[in-house]
């Protein structure tokens, strides 16, 4: 079976460091450095495509307080590991997904960048885990409209039941569970025209 | 936990303690002065006291009826009563001023709504209250001597959340008004809520862990 590889791209002035990340990390098969760079102006001219992890030395990033997507753009979802060679503040490294010392076992690496590949792989879905659906903005708009569970029901084709199970679930994600709570909420999100009723 | 030989002025620590006292009518200046000497003094059973006192201060603790008697209901609405009063003059209204001054800055749609929902909300508290002060305590208070149709139970029924649609405004004016609201007025509003909660909270438990199981043992 084929084993899926992510792609790696490395940022370290030391060339010592990077050229010895590059072989431990590359011990785990499923762990491909595709690039090997020094400093971002050369990240810059890299056709970095669809890196999977992008791991930088935090030094190379000289503003420290802009959106570090925005310093080090990628397409897609990819995670950033920091590479900390002493002491670090803590402060400093929050937008990063994870970080790896230089004092770090091979196994020790492989299994940090595992767990910033997993924790963000779950990141998407509980974003929208906290947004309504499509359909349950329709069912929403439906409520404050003054329909009834049956009007409901019958309009989108479902059985009360999973009416109610939507409902339910609306009313958990936005902590509103008044009819008339609900009804705002569609009006302040332009679901519902005031007008509507 | 507090107990009735620590002194009355080592559990004053917040505003919380500070309006139990002023709703049981116990006046500062007690010195040195235990529960027990204070509640002796005001006629008031040590154990409610301290009951009422560990209901607001500690959040796991249970409340029970244990030593509690008939007599302690007079006591026991007393507080309730001066609880509603409190919040019918002073809680509520300055919630109200405070949501006024923040829908001041917003669009006319928003603000004819959300003014829409607070003065439906407060109809709503008004009626609850009323009924608890009109129907359900006398009733108790008559315990005994007449017999009327009502009985405790259907408080029980009747005894709709207040807190469900304070939560939903709670949620409403943190998490849904754009970002372009006067932010001090919103953080004025949710401070409110929050107190307005946790005594709507407290008081609930006075209610259904103390009054009501004191009361369906009279019934009984």
């Amino acid at each position: 079976m084929p084993v899926k590889k992510y792609k790696i791209v490395l940022i370290e002035p030391s060339q010592m460091v990077a050229i010895g990340l590059k072989s431990m990390i590359e011990t785990n098969p499923q762990f491909l450095v595709i690039a090997s760079l020094t400093d971002l102006a050369k990240y810059n001219e890299f056709q970095h495509g669809t890196a999977d992890i992008i791991i930088l030395n935090p030094m190379v990033v000289k503003n420290t307080t802009s959106n570090l997507q925005s310093v080090v753009p990628v397409r897609g979802n990819a995670v950033y590991i920091a590479i900390t060679y002493g002491p670090y503040n803590e402060s400093e490294l929050h937008q990063y997904d994870g970080f790896i010392g230089i004092y770090n076992s091979a196994a020790q690496i492989c299994k940090r960048l595992q767990a910033a590949l997993d924790s963000v792989s779950d990141k998407p879905k509980q974003d929208n885990g906290n947004e309504l659906s499509v359909r349950e903005q329709e069912i929403l708009t439906a409520v404050a409209k003054g329909k009834s569970n049956k009007e409901i029901a019958d309009e989108f084709n479902l059985s009360i039941h999973t009416v109610i199970t939507h409902r339910k679930n609306i009313s958990h994600k936005l902590g509103i569970n008044s009819i008339s709570g609900l009804t705002i909420y569609a009006i302040i999100n332009k679901l519902i025209d005031v007008t509507d009723f | 936990m507090y107990s009735a030989r620590m002194k009355m002025a080592d559990i004053i620590t917040d505003s919380k303690i500070l309006s139990v006292l002023e709703r049981l009518n116990i006046k500062l200046g007690f010195g040195e002065a235990t529960i027990e000497e204070i509640c002796n003094k005001y006629h008031l059973s040590t154990h409610l006291f301290l009951m009422i006192c560990n209901i607001y201060s500690f959040d796991d603790f249970t409340p029970n009826i244990d030593g509690l008697t008939e007599n302690d209901i007079p006591k026991i609405i007393g507080y309730l009563k001066k609880s509603h009063e409190y919040w019918l003059n002073s809680c509520f209204p300055q919630l109200h001023k405070n949501i006024h001054t923040m829908l001041d800055s917003c669009d006319e749609v928003n603000k004819n709504v959300l003014n829409k929902f607070y003065d439906d909300y407060d109809v709503e508290v008004k009626k609850h209250l009323d009924y608890e002060e009109h129907t359900v305590f006398p009733y108790i208070l008559s315990l005994g001597k007449e017999k009327g149709s009502f009985r405790i139970k259907d408080f029980e029924e009747n005894h709709s959340d207040l807190d469900e649609k304070l939560s939903d405004l709670k949620n409403i004016v943190m998490k849904y008004l754009p970002e372009a609201y006067v932010s001090q007025a919103r953080i004025d509003v949710l401070n409110d809520i929050f107190k307005i909660e946790e005594d709507l909270n407290k008081h609930t438990v006075i209610e259904n862990s103390l009054l009501i199981p004191l009361v369906s043992k009279i019934e009984q």
